[in-house]
C-alpha cells in the first residue's frame, strides 16, 4: 500500500517533469531529430524527393570522393577553417584587450568593431567587392600598386586569391562578435590577480602571459569550438563574394554546404547530398572531440 | 569536475545544433518522406485514366460551380501580363477565380520543386521558368503529360514553330509555352552617330559584328565607349556557337565555341567590352550598363524591350533613349535570323485539384487569344506570327525604323537549353568553364577540353 502510493507519486512527478520538457522536445524531434535520422537513411539511398527511394549502400560515398567538385569543396572548407579560426581568434582577442583599456571613446570603437557583425551580409559584401574589385581602379588594387609597388590582384575573380578574399572578409565580419565574448571573459578576471602580479613585480607582458591568458582559457575554448563549427558551415559569404552576378561558384571557391545545397536542390540528388552532409558531420564531430581531449589542458579547475 | 560536465554538454549541444544547420538539405525533404509511399499508387493510376475520364467532365465544371485555380508564378507585381491574361479568361468564364501565388524570382524553380515534392500541393497551374526546371519536375513525375489532351482537343503544335519538339522529356510533352523571347542585338544609335559609323543591319556575320564593335570603341580613360557588352551569363557567348544549327549545347563536344570565345577574349583585352571579372564581382546589371549610354551594342533577349521602353519614359535610361534592335549576327553561310530563344510555359501538376479547368486555362493562355493579350503588353508570345510581331512593333516607344520592326521575325529559334535529363549537371560544368575562360584562368583549349570531358562523364552515367 505504502510502496504503491510512493510509486504513484513518483510516476506523477515524472509525468509533470516530462510535460515540462515536452514542448521543447517535440519541436526538437520534429525539426531536428527527424531530419537527422532521415539524412542518415538517405545517405545510403538514391532519391529525388518524389519517386520511390532506392537503397544503394555505400555507393553515394564512393561517388562523392570520386567527384572533383566534392573534393574541391572539402579542401576549400578545410583551408578556410585553418586560416579563419586562429586569425579571427587573435584579432578578436587583440581588439578585446585594446577596448578593455580605459581609452577615450571606448564605446564608440566597440560599436565600430561590432558593426560588421550586425550589418546585412548582402550590403557589406557588395561594399567589400567594390573595395576589392579586380579592376585596376579599385581601392585595394590602387593601394597595392602605389604603396606596395606590386601587381594588382584579381581577388575574388582568380582561383589563387579567392579564398584569401573570403578569409579576410570573414575575419573582418566576425571579429566583433568574438571580441564581445572575450570582453566578457576579460571583465570576469578578478582585479586581485593583477594586483598580486604587480606586487610580485610583473610587467604588462608578463601579466598578459601569466594572468590574462590562463584566465581566458575557458573563453578561448568556447570561442574555438564556436568558430570551428561556424567555419565548417560557411556558405553565404562564399555565395555573395564568389558567386557574383551570375551565381557561378567555381571549384576554386566551392565549400561543403554549398555543394550539399547544389546536389540537393539543383540536381535533386538527395542521397548524395545527405552523404556529403554526413561527411561534414563526421568532420565537425571529430574536430570537436579532439578539442575536448585537449580541454583537460584548457580548463582550469 | 562539474565544470567539465557542463562544458561537455555545451559542446554536444553545439555539435547537434551545427548538424541541424548543415542538414538543412535533409530537413526540407523530410515532410515529403512519407508522402510518396502513400501517394504512389494514385500517381500511377492517374496518367492512364485521366484523359478519357476527365474530358466529358470538363464541360460540366467549366459551366457550373465556382472554381478557384491556384497559379504558381514569380514577380507578380512587376509582370504586366498576368492580370490581363486572367481578366481575359475570367471574362469568358465568370465562375472561375484565379489566385496567383508568387514564389519569388531568384530561386523559383527550386521552390516549386520543393512545393510539388510532397504531392500535397494544391497548385492547379504552374509556370515553368526554364528547361532544366521542366526536366527536373518531369523526372520527378509530378507533372501531367499533356500529349493526349493536345491530341484530343486538336491543338496544332506547328503554331509554336518547332519549339515544343525541343522540350519533350522522354518523348512526352509536359508544358505548353505561352511566352517566347528571342535574342536580338540592341544598339545605341547615338554611339554610332558620334563615331560616324553606319548602324548594324539585320544581315551581319560575326566578323562584321566584331569589326563594327571595334570601330565605335573608344579606350580614352574616363571617356570609354564600349563597342559591345556581354552580360556574365554563359549564354551570351557560348551559345553564339549553336546558331549554325549543326551543334547543340548538350552534345558533349564543345570545340565549336572556340572562335566565339576567342573573339570576345580579344575584345576584352582590347577594351572593346568590359572586363568579365569586374562585371561579375561588382554585379553590374546589363540594363544598367546599357543605360549609361557608353555601350554600343548589347546582345540580349527580347524581354529587355518593355523594360527599356519604360525606363526611357522614367528618364533613368535617357542616355540610351535613341536605340534600335537588329537580328542576331550569324555564322558565315548560315541564313540570317537564326537566334536563341527561351520559353516560359505552363504545366499542370499531377496533384492539381481542378485539372480540367486548369487545362482549359492553359489552352487559353498558350493559344491565340492569350498571344494577342501578351502582344498587347509588349511581350512576345510563344505562338508567334508576323501579325503579332508587328503589333508589338507598333507599341509606343518601340523604335520606328524598318530594321527594328523586322528584327523580331526569326527564321530559326534554338532553345538556350534543350530538354535533357542531365541538363542541370551539364550546366554546372559549362558554367564553371565559362567562368574560367572569361576570368582568363584557363586557356580556351583547356577549358573546352574540360567541358568535353566533364559533360561526357555526365552523359555516360
Amino acid at each position: 500500500m505504502n510502496t504503491q502510493g510512493a510509486k504513484k507519486r513518483k510516476m506523477r512527478q515524472a509525468l509533470v517533469a516530462y510535460s515540462f520538457i515536452a514542448p521543447n522536445f517535440i519541436g526538437f524531434a520534429v525539426f531536428t531529430l527527424g531530419p537527422i535520422i532521415l539524412a542518415f537513411i538517405m545517405a545510403f539511398a538514391e532519391w529525388d524527393g518524389n519517386n520511390p527511394m532506392k537503397f544503394v549502400g555505400l555507393k553515394n560515398f564512393a561517388d562523392l570522393f570520386a567527384n572533383d567538385r566534392f573534393t574541391a569543396a572539402l579542401k576549400n572548407t578545410i583551408v578556410y577553417s585553418i586560416f579563419t579560426v586562429p586569425f579571427t581568434l587573435i584579432v578578436a582577442l587583440g581588439l578585446a584587450i585594446l577596448l578593455n583599456q580605459k581609452i577615450r571613446a571606448r564605446t564608440f570603437f566597440r560599436t565600430v568593431a561590432f558593426f560588421p557583425y550586425v550589418a546585412s551580409l548582402v550590403a557589406v559584401a557588395a561594399v567589400w567587392n567594390m573595395l576589392f574589385t579586380p579592376a585596376k581602379g579599385g581601392l585595394m588594387n590602387q593601394l597595392l600598386m602605389n604603396v606596395f609597388q606590386t601587381a594588382p590582384l584579381k581577388w575574388a575573380a582568380a582561383p589563387n586569391t579567392v579564398m584569401l578574399t573570403i578569409v579576410l572578409f570573414s575575419i573582418w565580419k566576425n571579429m566583433g562578435y568574438y571580441m564581445v565574448i572575450y570582453l566578457a571573459g576579460l571583465q570576469g578576471i578578478s582585479e586581485d590577480l593583477y594586483e598580486a602580479a604587480s606586487l610580485d613585480g610583473a610587467g604588462a607582458l608578463q601579466k598578459f602571459w601569466y594572468v590574462t591568458l590562463p584566465q581566458l582559457k575557458p573563453t578561448t575554448f568556447f570561442v574555438t569550438i564556436m568558430l570551428t563549427i561556424s567555419c565548417f558551415k560557411i556558405y553565404d559569404i562564399v555565395y555573395m563574394l564568389a558567386g557574383g552576378s551570375n551565381g557561378v561558384v567555381n571549384k576554386s571557391a566551392i565549400v561543403l554546404v554549398y555543394y550539399i545545397y547544389e546536389e540537393a536542390f539543383r540536381n535533386w540528388k538527395l542521397g548524395s547530398a545527405s552523404a556529403a552532409a554526413l561527411v561534414l558531420f563526421a568532420i565537425v564531430l571529430a574536430v570537436t572531440l579532439i578539442q575536448f581531449r585537449g580541454e583537460k589542458n584548457y580548463a582550469n579547475d | 569536475m562539474k565544470k567539465r560536465l557542463i562544458s561537455m554538454l555545451m559542446g554536444m549541444t553545439l555539435v547537434v545544433a551545427s548538424l541541424a544547420g548543415c542538414g538543412s538539405a535533409a530537413e526540407t525533404a523530410a515532410p515529403a518522406a512519407e508522402a510518396p509511399a502513400a501517394e504512389a499508387p494514385k500517381a500511377e493510376e492517374k496518367p492512364a485514366e485521366a484523359p478519357a475520364a476527365e474530358a466529358p467532365a470538363a464541360e460540366e465544371t467549366t459551366n457550373d460551380a465556382p472554381v478557384t485555380l491556384k497559379w504558381a508564378l514569380w514577380d507578380k507585381d512587376a509582370t504586366v501580363y498576368y492580370q490581363p491574361l486572367i481578366d481575359g479568361y475570367t471574362a469568358a468564364h465568370p465562375n472561375v477565380t484565379i489566385e496567383m501565388v508568387d514564389l519569388g524570382s531568384t530561386d523559383y524553380s527550386t521552390v516549386l520543386g520543393t512545393q510539388l515534392s510532397g504531392s500535397d500541393s494544391d497548385f492547379d497551374v504552374v509556370t515553368i521558368k526554364d528547361v532544366p526546371g521542366l526536366v527536373t519536375l518531369a523526372n520527378k513525375g509530378v507533372l501531367e503529360p499533356l500529349d493526349s489532351l493536345i491530341a484530343q482537343d486538336g491543338i496544332d503544335l506547328a503554331a509554336y514553330s518547332g519549339i515544343t519538339d525541343q522540350v519533350k522529356v522522354k518523348d512526352a510533352l509536359y508544358e505548353l509555352p505561352f511566352r517566347r523571347d528571342i535574342w536580338v542585338l540592341f544598339y545605341n544609335k547615338d554611339v554610332f552617330d558620334k563615331a560616324g559609323v553606319d548602324y548594324p543591319t539585320n544581315d551581319m556575320t560575326w566578323e562584321q559584328y566584331d569589326e563594327l564593335a571595334r570601330k565605335i570603341t573608344d579606350t580614352t580613360p574616363g571617356a570609354e565607349v564600349y563597342g559591345a557588352h556581354y552580360h556574365t551569363w554563359r549564354s551570351t557567348i557560348q551559345l553564339m556557337g549553336i546558331l549554325d544549327g549543326k551543334h547543340s549545347i548538350v552534345d558533349g563536344t564543345y570545340d565549336f565555341t572556340k572562335p566565339y570565345y576567342e573573339m570576345v577574349l580579344n575584345q576584352q583585352k582590347d577594351g572593346v567590352c568590359m572586363d568579365y571579372a569586374t562585371l561579375k564581382t561588382q554585379g553590374l546589371h546589363y540594363s544598367a550598363a546599357f543605360y549609361q549610354g557608353n555601350v554600343g551594342m548589347l546582345n540580349m533577349g527580347s524581354w529587355f524591350i518593355p523594360t527599356l521602353i519604360s525606363k526611357i519614359k522614367d528618364g533613368e535610361a535617357a542616355a540610351a533613349s535613341n536605340w534600335g534592335i537588329v537580328k542576331y549576327p550569324h555564322a558565315d553561310g548560315v541564313e540570317p535570323g537564326s537566334t536563341l530563344a527561351t520559353i516560359t510555359a505552363l504545366a499542370i501538376p499531377t496533384s492539381a485539384p481542378n485539372k480540367d479547368v486548369a487545362w482549359d486555362f492553359v489552352k487559353f493562355v498558350s493559344g491565340a487569344e492569350g498571344a494577342e493579350i501578351m502582344a498587347g503588353t509588349g511581350n512576345t508570345p510563344a505562338m508567334s506570327s508576323e501579325a503579332i510581331n508587328s503589333k508589338i512593333a507598333e507599341m509606343d516607344g518601340f523604335p520606328t525604323d524598318a530594321n527594328s520592326k523586322d528584327a523580331l521575325n526569326a527564321s530559326h529559334a534554338y532553345l538556350e537549353m534543350p530538354a535533357n535529363e542531365k541538363s542541370s549537371e551539364i550546366e554546372t560544368v559549362l558554367n564553371e568553364q565559362h567562368d574560367n575562360i572569361m576570368n582568363e584562368v584557363s586557356s580556351v583549349d583547356d577549358a573546352i577540353a574540360a567541358m568535353n570531358e566533364g559533360v561526357k562523364a555526365i552523359l555516360g552515367q
